[in-house]
């Protein structure tokens, strides 16, 4: 048994240790917002934050992440009104949305870090969360429009 | 209450007061409830209640609810088609919500096949929504003139509501069908009679209302296929075979996998798609599990024997040198297109002749979202959880695959995440239907990224070979071999097989033409001798089965056509852009006014160029060494279902790494009527990328007998670096509206090719453009 803190709350899970967070998330907690795209890191699809990092939770082993903070997509914000959700409603972001929820997950960790980024910050940060309907341009237009939201607010 | 005396052709209205709805149907059928896929608090399986074969449904409470049968892959289907349903039924916008209802053995009759690609939708569904809605308005209208004691003449309908404009009174619509029973029988002449608005008019249309569907996408309440679940359900994964086709399985051993908790059992099949068709059978081990992981770690303890004697072991390379050897001979080829007389054109001219030859790569469509259904034989009904593009065809084929009766199968469309064509397939939801009747359990088959590529439906590779007839300055003929293999729909679909096109007019003959396979090569130029031939490689058929990836055949016929312009102009000595003018007076055939939204034909291309050449500087703009600005146009997808399209790329190119790059893209769209001027604007962007992508990075090749790249360390596609700016310009006409999922992406890969050429005077012929091959010219060059 393995205790996991994800959201907020606290679940006890019986998955093998070597069990890919992915599909604890997907299947056993039914947090099926984190999406299966590639299983190797390669597409971002899965990314969720532990401890406020955004990781690939496909290469993430479920025994190794016990008493960390995890965030998912379905946890980022109450109310799902997290200023990088608002600038991807605002610029309608999504196409078919599939990558989306890892797209918010890695601008939402960039921005924490860095609410100001620039053209090449948010290249370096976003580069690994592929997008198959190619929706880049909103996307990097969306982080800046939800830096400058965060920016605003924190002063 | 099923009435099939009802003809097709009827529209029947009616409601009932207090009962709170006006349905607008073609057939009254077994009403069931309608699920929202969006809300995972929906239930899975429906009570029935509603009729799934309405366009839409108005409830008294206010509410109105658009019925979508198209695939939500994306596109924002269903918000396009809901504007056009309120524009004309007058409603206020923020009553308007969309469902995408179940589809049973019913659907296809009464509402038609509804496929979701060719950038059809709103093509083919705006004249019937727009009509049916400007009739129901009517009706409301004039109930509303009834209960306010109004002359109907008088009456109006604006946001919901019937005004009567001499005594300034209103009745809401809500009001209308709480207050009175609405009984009325439509004919199709009436539909043809009514008065729908004048374009001045629209409210809704042409208005960029937020998209239905992306609030859920933003917060993980989205459900696609793979995140249906019923109770008990199991997981299955597929073990690829060593070969694309034709492998076939000698022994499973599972004996480790036992030691496995949550593992089931293995159970071999025929893969559904080539046992129903009769092609190249191949076998499939399916691994079962209680959950994914165990069937995942279970599958590599598994080991599977397989005989591969019969499997084709050819490579990518096979298939380009048969292809020239094919192009050889005239006589291996089929007449696909034909105005005036090639072979004579320029006889007792004094004439030169021009040939060039093209090739293409093959490219995969790489959904994010694998392959993935969950399917459940419950009670003798197969309920099918997946998202499809011909939903509407899935009972009947999963009927023939599996043996169970097509009455006995209901559909329940998911959001895909992505398609671009991949979703035409049916083999997994089939094979997920097989195994779920076999184990008599919920399975819900989910493919990994390396079994989803294993089992690819690339675009075909292509070997084009161009050749055009100059007398002066002017192009007499033009001449397009096309060798490359075939989706097979002569086996599969044969209604989309057509009859070779000579001088406008189909001409009956045995040699029919795969019309998506040649789409593009008949092009809009006034060239007034022309010939296209096909030329099909069954050896790749043999090896590995092609379908149609976004844009379809334009991709390659377009990036042979317009590069090859390009070169006629320049051995002319003609500006490419010039030349193209030329060519494009909308005369003849190429006045495109055989269905309405090819109206204006050839001038609306030329119209288009000229835009956006003068917003991209085009001929003016000072441009630095080894830059150059490229041209292509094209009227994809279809000659009768065509967006006319320019674009023009700005590239640059580093003269001692030869890399290529893109600076700008400047796209101008002639889509006659804007539904939704940003959902078109996002379909562009992406489609320009996507062009981007296929022109300088993407590549799927085979090698003895096997897609080579299994993931996305080897398969590479564009990400967030190296992003051109893109500036799209929408040109409206008010014609007709265009479907814009797809035409863009095709001219990218010929406008930077042309670019380049501009920029370097090299000439680069192979998608996807190599960069090696840039080098060496310069090499030459310098």
């Amino acid at each position: 048994m393995a205790k996991l803190k994800i959201n907020g709350k606290s679940y006890f899970v019986g998955n093998e240790p070597d069990t890919p967070l992915l599909w604890v998330l997907r299947e056993d907690l039914k947090l099926t917002g984190t999406k299966f795209g590639c299983g190797g890191g390669y597409c971002g699809a899965c990314t969720v934050h532990i401890n406020g990092e955004a990781m690939r939770s496909c290469r993430i082993r479920v025994g190794d992440v016990e008493n960390a903070i995890i965030t998912t997509i379905e946890g980022l914000d109450a109310a799902s009104n997290h200023p990088v959700q608002k600038a991807w409603l605002d610029l309608q972001v999504p196409q078919c949305g599939y990558c989306q929820s890892g797209q918010i997950m890695q601008a939402a960790a960039l921005l924490a870090e860095n609410n100001d980024p620039s053209d090449e910050d948010i290249e370096i940060s976003m580069r690994g969360n592929l997008c198959r309907c190619m929706t880049y341009n909103r996307i990097k237009n969306a982080v800046k429009k939800a830096g400058k939201s965060i920016r605003a607010g924190s002063v | 209450m099923h009435n099939k005396e009802f003809s097709r052709r009827t529209f029947l209205i009616s409601s009932a007061a207090g009962a709170s709805s006006l349905v607008f149907a073609n057939n009254i059928v077994n009403a069931k409830e309608a699920v929202d896929l969006l809300n995972p608090a929906s239930p899975l399986v429906l009570p029935p209640n509603f009729a799934p074969s309405v366009w839409f449904t108005m409830e008294s409470n206010g509410r109105t609810t658009v019925h979508i049968f198209r695939n939500e892959m994306g596109q924002h289907i269903g918000t396009s088609l809901a504007q056009i349903v309120a524009e004309e039924l007058c409603l206020s916008w923020k009553d308007v919500t969309i469902d995408y209802p179940q589809m049973d053995s019913n659907t296809y009759d009464t509402y038609g096949m509804q496929l979701t690609g060719g950038s059809w939708s709103v093509v083919s569904e705006f004249d019937k929504l727009s009509k049916v809605s400007a009739a129901a308005r009517q009706i409301i209208v004039e109930s509303g003139a009834d209960l306010l004691g109004a002359d109907i003449a008088d009456c109006m309908a604006e946001n919901s509501i019937v005004k009567d404009t001499l005594m300034g009174e209103k009745i809401s619509f809500s009001e209308i069908l709480s207050e009175t029973v609405i009984d009325y029988q439509v004919t199709e002449e009436d539909l043809e009679n009514v008065k729908r608005k004048d374009k001045k008019d629209y409210k809704i249309i042409g208005r960029s209302v937020q998209a239905l569907d992306i609030a859920e996408k933003i917060n993980g309440s989205a459900r696609y296929a793979i995140d249906a679940q019923v109770p008990n359900m199991v997981y299955a994964k597929i073990i690829a075979p060593p070969k694309r086709l034709g492998a076939k399985i000698i022994s499973i051993d599972d004996k480790e996998a036992k030691q496995i908790k949550g593992y089931l059992t293995t159970i071999p099949f025929n893969f559904p798609d080539e046992a129903l068709n009769g092609g190249v059978l191949t076998h499939v081990p399916l691994v079962v599990a209680s959950d994914y992981p165990s069937a995942m770690r279970a599958a590599k303890l598994i080991d599977v024997k397989w005989n591969t004697d019969a499997c084709s072991t050819a490579s990518s390379a096979d298939f380009e040198t048969e292809a020239y050897k094919l192009l050889k001979d005239r006589n291996n080829g089929s007449l696909s297109w034909k105005i005036g007389n090639y072979d004579t054109c320029g006889e007792g001219k004094e004439c030169k002749k021009l040939e060039r030859s093209y090739k293409t790569s093959m490219i995969a469509h790489v959904a994010l979202e694998p392959m993935s259904a969950l399917v459940n034989f419950d009670n003798g009904v197969l309920h099918i959880y997946a998202g499809h593009q011909v939903g509407t065809l899935l009972p009947n084929i999963i009927g023939q695959f599996t043996g169970i009766s097509p009455d006995k199968i209901i559909y329940h469309p998911h959001l895909v995440g992505g398609s671009f064509g991949k979703r035409t397939e049916f083999g997994m939801i089939a094979l997920a239907s097989l195994a779920s009747i076999q184990l008599k359990k919920p399975i819900k088959l989910i493919l990994t990224r390396e079994d989803d590529m294993a089992f690819s439906h690339p675009r075909t590779p292509t070997v084009q070979r161009l050749e055009a007839v100059i007398s002066g300055n002017e192009c007499l003929g033009y001449k397009q071999e096309i060798a490359s293999a075939t989706m097979q729909f002569d086996k599969l679909m044969p209604q989309f097989l057509r009859n070779p096109i000579v001088d406008g007019i189909p001409v009956e003959s045995e040699n029919k033409i795969e019309s998506f396979t040649v789409v593009g090569a008949d092009n809009w130029y006034d060239i007034e001798n022309q010939t296209v031939n096909y030329f099909r490689q069954a050896s790749i058929e043999d090896t590995i089965p092609v379908r149609n990836v976004r844009s379809v055949g334009n991709n390659y016929t377009v990036f042979a056509t317009e590069t090859f312009i390009d070169e006629v102009s320049q051995e002319i000595g003609v500006d490419p852009m010039t030349f193209r003018l030329n060519y494009l007076n909308g005369v003849g055939i190429n006045a495109g006014s055989n269905t309405p939204a090819s109206y204006g034909g050839g001038k609306r291309l030329a119209n288009v160029l000229k835009i956006a050449s003068g917003l991209a500087n085009y001929g003016l703009e000072n441009l630095g060494e080894y830059e150059g600005l490229g041209i292509a146009i094209t009227g994809a997808e279809n000659r009768w279902a065509p967006c006319f399209l320019a674009l023009v790329a700005k590239v640059n190119v580093d003269k001692n790494s030869a890399a290529i790059n893109v600076q700008k893209l400047t796209c101008v769209l002639d889509v006659g009527i804007a539904i939704n001027p940003d959902g078109i604007r996002a379909q562009v962007e992406g489609s320009l990328l996507w062009g981007l992508s296929n022109a300088l990075l993407e590549k799927m090749t085979l090698e003895d007998g096997m897609v080579s790249e299994r993931n996305f360390d080897s398969y590479k596609w564009q990400n967030i670096t190296k992003i051109p700016e893109l500036e799209i310009h929408i040109v409206e006409n008010g014609i007709f509206p265009s479907g814009v999922g797809e035409p863009a992406t095709c001219v990218v890969a010929p406008a930077i090719g042309n670019a380049i050429f501009n920029a370097t005077g090299v000439r680069l012929r192979s998608l996807p453009f190599s960069r090696e091959e840039l080098f060496e010219g310069l090499d030459k060059k310098a």
